[in-house]
C-alpha cells in the first residue's frame, strides 16, 4: 500500500521542528481531543467541502441532477454520503470553492513535492509528518521517512503515540526528531478530553524512551486551559517522564485560540464557545517551573 | 556592537532635521540663469562649469553646531531644488498646488514663484531638455507611453557610482592639477580641450566650496562655546581636504559628502551611490583605531552623521512622477560585504558599524544593501537580520552567485570589476567609477501590449488604436496565435522605444555635459571625453519588463480556460475583457481560482514568465545605444506598479481594469502566492539571471513575530542562505504589523518615523499617498505558520 491520505502539505513550516521545514498533514485519527488543533484531519474519509469565502452561488454545483449538492438559504448544502463522484464537482466549481479536504498520495508523487524544497533543508531544516495521527496510516508514514532518509532530508513526527507499539519499533530508525504527546497523566480525563484511554501511550512513551533512539524524543502537552495546563497534570507528567529517562526532553506549546475558526467545516463543536488568550510569557514561565522542580533538565 | 549606543548629539541632529519643513528652493536657479545669460556665446560644457563654480562660490549654507559631518546644497535642509536647464516645466502650473499634494508636498515662498515666473522660466522657455525634447519629439513620445514610458526626458541622468577611491586618493586639489596638465597635452580637439578647462572649473569650485565651509564653521566655533573644539576639526578637516587627499577616517567621510553633495548640485538627479563604502573606507578606519586617533565610538558617531546627511537632500518631483517615485527615494545606495577581488568574502568592522548606524536611526538613506555569497559570515548574516527585523526595510540582500557571473558572461564586463560591483537607485546594478548604467532608460508595460494583441491593437479603457491591428482573441484559433500576436505588438512598440531612448540620449549629450561628475568616472578625464557623449568605460542602457507575474498569470489563463480546457471562448473573454467583467463573474472567478499561478512553484506558469521576458531581452540585443553601449533588462516597477496598472485594462488573470500590477519585479501578484515563501523563491529562480542584469526586485512581507526569538532570527539566516543558492539577484522584506500600518493611516502625526519598504527603497510610510498606502497594507503577509 504505497497511497497515503493526506489534508495538507505545509512548505515553510517553523514551528514543526528544527529549521525551515515541509509538514505533511496525515489524515485520519483514533482520539478526538476536543481542543484538537486539525479537526479536519480527524476523520478518515477524504469528503467534499465547501470554502464560503470563495462561493460566489453560481449555482453550477446545483445543477448536476443528484440532488447531493443544493444551494438553501443561499448556502451550499452538500451531502457526503450521497456524491458519487466528488472530483466532478471539484472540477465544476469556478470558484475553487467545492473542494475535497483530503486527497490520496503515491509516495513518490508526494517524495517529488517533498524534493522541492531540499535546497532550504540542507541548513537545518527537513519534513515533518504530522495529522491527524501519522500512525493512523503507519505503512505509508514508515515507507515515506525511509525514503526520505534515502534521499537526505532529515524527518521529524508528531505523534500521540496511540498506536500499536511494533508500528513505532519500525519507523523509529528513520525519525530524527520524534515529538510525542503526552497530553494528561489521569486516564479517567484522558478518555474524557480524547476519547481514548492513555494505557497504550504511556507504554510507547516508557518504550521510546528506554529504546536506543530516547535521545531523539521530544515529549510535548499542548497547554489547554483547564484541562492539561494544570499544575498538578504537569507536574505528574514530568515525574513519570523522567523516572523513564533522567535527560528526557520536555516542551510545552502554548494554547493556540486560533483553532476555533476551522470548526465550520466539521460537525462537532470546539471545547471553548468563548475565546481564551494564549498564556503570556510569566505563565509560561511557571509551568516551566514545574517542570524543573520535577526534576526535567531537557527543554 | 551591540553595546554601543546612539550618542545625544545624534539624536538632537535627527530631531532638528525631522523637525525641518521642506521648502522649494529657486537660489542654484537663479545663479545658473544668470550665468547663462552672460555667457551666451560660450560652449553648452564650459556654461555648466561656470553655473556649477557660481552656486559653489554663491550658494547660501549653513552649519547645525552638533554637527560632525557638514555641508548641503541648500541652506535648509530637504529642500526641493529647481533645475531648470534640464526640465521643470510643471513646476508652474504646481507652484500653488506643491505645499498640499498628496504626495511628497514642498513649501513655496512667495518671492521664490516671482522669481521663477519673472526671471527663470521666460529664459529656458525652449532651451530646457525638456521644451527641446517636446518639440522635437513630443508626439512620437506620446504615442508610445501607453506601454513604453521613457523616462529621463526632464532631469539629468543619475544612477550612477562615482569612483570614490580616486576621490579619496586625489582630491579636489589632485584633479584639477591633472586636468591643467591634461590641457596642455598635444593634438587635442577642441572639445577635449573644453572638457578639461570645464573640469579645472569645477574643481576650482569645490574647492572654494569646502573653504567657504571652514570659514563659516571657525566663525560658529567662535559664538558656541559648547562645541568650540569639534567645530574648530571639523574648520581644519575642510581646509585640508579642499588643498590635500584626506589623511584619517573624519576626514575621509567629510570629503566623501562634499563630492556626493557636489554631484548633486551638477545634476540635481536621483541617485549617485557610494557603493562599497566598507572597503574603500577601511584603510583610513583601520589606520586611525590602531594608531588610536580614533575609537569605533567615535567610527560610529561620524558614520550615524553622514548617514543623516544622506537624508537631507530629496528629489523634487512633479505631482505625476511622486506617484511613481513615491517618498523622493534620492538612493545614496551603500553596498557592504561581498566579495574581494581573490574570490573570498570580504566584509569587516565597517560593514558591522554601518548595519549599526542603520539599526540605530531606522531612517530611508542610505539605501542600504548587503551583498552576500556562499562565503558571507553567519555573524554578518544573523546581525543584518535583525536590522532588517527592526522594520525599516533595511538592509536589502543582493547575491554576488548570481550577479557576478552574469555581468562577465551576458554584459562583457571585466573580471576586475564585475567582482567589485555596487548598486545604484534602489536596486540597480553597477561597475563603480567607470560605468554611465543608464539603468532607468524605460519601463516596458508588457500587460499593455498583451492587452493590445488581444484587442486589434486598441486600448481596453479608451478603445483609442494605440498599435497595429494583429487580429484578436476572438480570431486566434490557437493558444501560438495569440503569441504571435503578443510577439508583434511587443516588436512594435520596442523598435519605437529604442528610437526614442535615442532621442533622449543625444539631447543629454547636447545640452547637460557633466563636467564634474566626468571627472570621477574612470576613462572621461584620460580620454577628455564627457560621460554624457560616451566618456565612461562601459557604456549601458536598462530597460524594465513590467510585469512579468501579471503576463504569466494572464497568458496561462488564457493557455488552460480558452485553449486547453476551452471553458471560456476567445470571444466571451475578450468581452468580458472588455466589459471589465461586469457580467462575466464566472469567467472572473475561474480566471481567478482556477488557474495556477505564477509565484507557487509551478513550473508551466512560471515559464511563461520566464519565456516572455527572453523574448523581449532578445530583441534588445540588436540594438546599440548613442554611447556605443548594449540594452539590457531589469526587472523593477520602484512603485509603478500602482500608475502603470492604471494604465491597463482588466486582464485575463481577473485582475479589474486600472488596479496595480504586481509590485516589485520577480514578485508574484499580491494574495497569489499561497504555497509560501519557499515555493516564492523557487518560482523566482525560473527568471535567467540575464533577464535581471540590470537588477531584479522581489519584495516580501514578513510580521514580526517570526524574527521575535534567535531561533526565527537563525531560520530566517537559512532562508537568505537558499536564497543564495538559488541565484536569486536579489531580495527584501518588510517587516511591520499590519494593525501598525492601520494606525498610522488613521494618526499619522505619531508615525512620523515609521518607515516602509515601498518597493526598491524605503520611505516614510505617512508621507506616502493614501492609495500606495492601501496597497503596502494589502501585500501578502507571511506569518509564522
Amino acid at each position: 500500500m504505497k497511497k497515503g491520505l493526506i489534508f495538507d502539505i505545509q512548505r515553510f513550516s517553523v514551528n514543526d521542528g528544527a529549521g525551515i521545514r515541509t509538514t505533511v498533514f496525515l489524515k485520519g485519527c483514533p482520539l478526538h481531543c476536543i481542543w484538537c488543533q486539525n479537526p479536519e484531519g480527524i476523520s478518515v474519509n477524504a469528503k467534499l467541502v465547501c470554502f464560503a469565502s470563495s462561493c460566489i452561488l453560481c449555482g453550477q454545483c446545483a445543477q448536476k441532477g443528484d440532488n447531493a449538492v443544493r444551494i438553501e438559504k443561499k448556502q451550499v448544502v452538500i451531502e457526503n454520503d450521497k456524491v458519487k463522484n466528488p472530483d466532478e464537482y471539484e472540477s465544476i466549481c469556478p470558484a475553487g470553492a467545492l473542494r475535497m479536504d483530503s486527497r490520496w498520495y503515491e509516495l513518490d508523487e508526494l517524495i517529488h513535492i517533498l524534493k522541492r524544497d531540499k535546497v532550504f533543508f540542507k541548513y537545518g531544516g527537513g519534513v515533518t509528518l504530522s495529522g491527524g495521527e501519522p500512525f493512523f496510516q503507519n505503512e505509508f508514514s514508515t515507507a515515506l521517512l525511509q525514503k526520505l532518509r534515502e534521499e537526505g532530508i532529515h524527518t521529524a513526527v508528531e505523534t500521540s503515540l496511540y498506536t500499536r507499539p511494533g508500528s513505532i519499533e519500525k519507523a523509529l530508525p528513520y525519525i530524527d526528531t520524534l515529538f510525542a504527546d503526552f497530553k494528561i497523566y489521569d486516564n479517567d480525563l484522558h478518555k474524557k478530553c480524547t476519547g481514548v484511554d492513555n494505557d497504550i501511550i504511556k507504554k510507547n512513551i516508557k518504550f521510546i524512551l528506554q529504546s536506543l533512539y530516547r535521545d531523539n524524543v521530544i515529549i510535548r502537552t499542548p497547554l489547554i486551559p483547564f484541562y492539561t495546563a494544570v499544575p498538578e497534570n504537569l507536574q505528574k507528567i514530568a515525574e513519570q517522564i523522567v523516572s523513564w529517562y533522567e535527560h528526557v526532553k520536555y516542551e510545552l506549546l502554548n494554547y493556540n485560540p486560533l483553532a476555533a475558526a476551522k470548526y465550520k467545516h466539521v460537525d462537532y463543536d470546539y471545547c471553548f464557545s468563548e475565546k481564551l488568550p494564549m498564556y503570556t510569557a510569566e505563565q509560561m514561565a511557571y509551568f516551566y517551573g514545574i517542570l524543573k522542580e520535577a526534576g526535567i533538565i531537557g527543554y | 556592537m551591540q553595546n554601543m549606543k546612539m550618542s545625544e548629539r545624534i539624536k538632537i541632529l535627527k530631531k532638528k532635521m525631522l523637525a525641518q519643513k521642506r521648502y522649494m528652493s529657486v537660489e542654484q536657479a537663479l545663479l545658473t540663469t544668470d550665468v547663462y545669460k552672460k555667457n551666451e556665446e560660450k560652449p553648452v560644457i564650459i556654461k555648466r562649469a561656470l553655473a556649477l563654480q557660481a552656486a559653489l562660490e554663491k550658494i547660501e549654507i549653513a552649519v547645525e553646531p552638533e554637527e560632525m559631518i557638514v555641508g548641503n546644497r541648500t541652506r535648509g535642509v530637504r529642500f526641493g531644488v529647481v533645475s531648470p536647464e534640464s526640465g521643470g516645466s510643471w513646476i508652474d502650473g504646481e507652484l500653488t498646488t506643491l505645499p498640499n499634494r498628496p504626495q511628497d508636498p514642498f513649501q513655496v515662498h512667495a518671492k521664490d514663484i516671482d522669481d521663477y515666473r519673472e526671471i527663470i522660466k521666460p529664459y529656458w522657455q525652449d532651451k530646457s531638455l525638456e521644451d527641446i525634447l517636446q518639440k522635437r519629439y513630443g508626439r512620437e513620445l506620446a504615442a508610445i507611453s501607453k506601454v513604453a514610458k521613457i523616462n529621463q526626458t526632464d532631469h539629468s541622468q543619475g544612477h550612477i557610482c562615482p569612483d570614490c577611491l580616486l576621490w579619496l586618493e586625489k582630491g579636489p586639489a589632485g584633479i584639477k592639477e591633472q586636468a591643467q596638465r591634461l590641457t596642455g597635452g598635444q593634438s587635442l580637439t577642441r572639445e577635449q580641450r573644453e572638457f578639461y578647462k570645464s573640469v579645472v572649473i569645477v574643481m576650482d569650485g569645490m574647492q572654494t566650496f569646502m573653504l567657504r565651509y571652514s570659514i563659516l564653521l571657525k566663525d560658529t566655533a567662535r559664538v558656541n562655546g559648547k562645541f568650540a573644539s569639534s567645530l574648530e576639526k571639523m574648520a581644519d578637516n575642510c581646509e585640508n581636504i579642499a588643498k590635500r587627499p584626506p589623511e584619517n577616517f573624519h576626514e575621509a567621510v567629510q570629503s566623501l559628502w562634499f563630492l556626493f553633495v557636489v554631484l548633486q548640485m551638477e545634476s540635481n538627479a536621483s541617485s549617485f551611490s557610494p557603493g562599497r563604502m566598507d572597503r574603500y573606507l577601511y584603510s583610513f578606519y583601520k589606520n586611525d583605531i590602531d594608531n588610536s586617533i580614533i575609537s569605533a565610538d567615535d567610527a560610529l558617531e561620524i558614520i550615524e552623521c553622514l548617514w543623516l546627511k544622506f537624508n537631507q537632500i530629496v528629489y523634487m518631483r512633479n505631482a505625476g512622477s511622486a506617484k511613481y517615485f513615491a517618498g523622493f527615494p534620492i538612493g545614496f545606495n551603500i553596498a557592504i560585504g561581498g566579495l574581494d577581488e581573490y574570490g573570498n568574502t570580504a566584509e569587516n568592522d565597517l560593514s558591522y558599524l554601518f548595519l549599526k548606524a542603520q539599526e540605530d536611526l531606522g531612517l530611508p538613506q542610505p539605501n542600504l544593501s548587503v551583498r552576500l555569497n556562499k562565503n558571507t559570515a553567519q555573524k554578518l548574516l544573523q546581525y543584518a537580520v535583525k536590522v532588517v527585523s527592526k522594520g525599516s526595510g533595511m538592509p536589502q540582500f543582493f547575491n554576488d552567485e548570481a550577479i557576478i557571473e552574469t555581468m562577465m558572461n551576458d554584459l562583457k564586463i571585466e573580471k576586475k570589476d564585475a567582482w567589485d560591483y555596487a548598486i545604484v537607485g534602489c536596486v540597480e546594478l553597477t561597475t563603480q567609477g567607470n560605468n554611465l548604467g543608464w539603468s532607468d532608460a524605460a519601463m516596458f508595460n508588457m500587460n499593455k501590449a498583451l492587452e493590445l494583441a488581444m484587442n486589434h491593437g486598441r486600448c481596453l479603457l479608451t478603445g483609442k488604436q494605440l498599435g497595429p491591428d494583429m487580429g484578436g482573441l476572438e480570431r486566434f484559433s490557437s493558444y501560438e496565435e495569440l503569441e504571435k500576436a503578443f510577439a508583434a505588438q511587443i516588436d512594435y512598440f520596442l523598435e519605437k522605444m529604442i528610437m526614442a531612448c535615442e532621442e533622449v540620449e543625444k539631447g543629454h549629450m547636447a545640452l547637460l555635459p557633466s563636467p564634474f561628475l566626468s571627472a570621477v568616472i574612470d576613462n572621461c578625464l584620460a580620454n577628455g571625453v564627457d560621460v554624457t557623449a560616451g566618456g565612461a568605460k562601459y557604456n549601458l542602457s536598462g530597460i524594465q519588463i513590467i510585469q512579468a507575474a501579471n503576463v504569466a498569470d494572464s497568458m496561462a489563463a488564457l493557455k488552460q480556460l480558452v485553449y486547453d480546457e476551452k471553458r471560456v471562448s476567445g470571444a466571451e473573454m475578450l468581452n468580458a475583457l472588455q466589459n471589465d467583467f461586469n457580467g462575466f463573474e464566472i469567467v472572473r472567478t475561474m480566471a481567478e481560482n482556477k488557474v495556477p499561478k505564477y509565484g507557487n512553484d509551478i513550473e508551466w506558469v512560471d515559464n511563461i514568465a520566464a519565456k516572455w521576458a527572453h523574448y523581449f531581452r532578445e530583441k534588445l540585443t540588436h540594438y546599440k545605444n548613442c554611447r556605443g553601449g548594449i540594452y539590457h533588462t531589469g526587472m523593477y516597477t520602484v512603485s509603478a506598479h500602482v500608475p502603470m496598472g492604471e494604465n491597463v485594462g482588466a486582464s485575463p488573470d481577473g485582475r479589474l481594469a486600472g488596479k496595480p500590477l504586481a509590485d516589485g519585479g520577480m514578485s508574484p501578484v499580491y494574495g497569489c502566492d499561497k504555497n509560501g515563501p519557499t515555493a516564492v523563491l523557487q518560482s523566482v529562480s525560473r527568471l535567467d539571471n540575464v533577464l535581471t542584469s540590470n537588477g531584479g526586485l522581489l519584495n516580501m512581507k514578513f510580521l514580526p513575530e517570526f524574527f521575535a526569538t534567535e531561533e526565527g532570527i537563525e531560520k530566517f539566516s537559512m532562508f537568505l542562505r537558499a536564497f543564495v543558492d538559488l541565484k536569486i539577484p536579489h531580495i527584501q522584506f518588510n517587516v511591520v504589523h499590519r494593525e501598525d500600518l492601520l494606525k498610522a493611516q488613521k494618526e499619522p502625526e505619531k508615525y512620523s518615523s515609521l518607515t516602509v519598504r515601498v518597493a526598491g527603497y524605503t520611505a516614510y510610510f505617512t508621507e506616502l499617498d493614501r492609495k500606495l498606502q492601501d496597497e503596502i497594507i494589502a501585500r501578502t503577509e507571511y506569518s509564522a505558520i
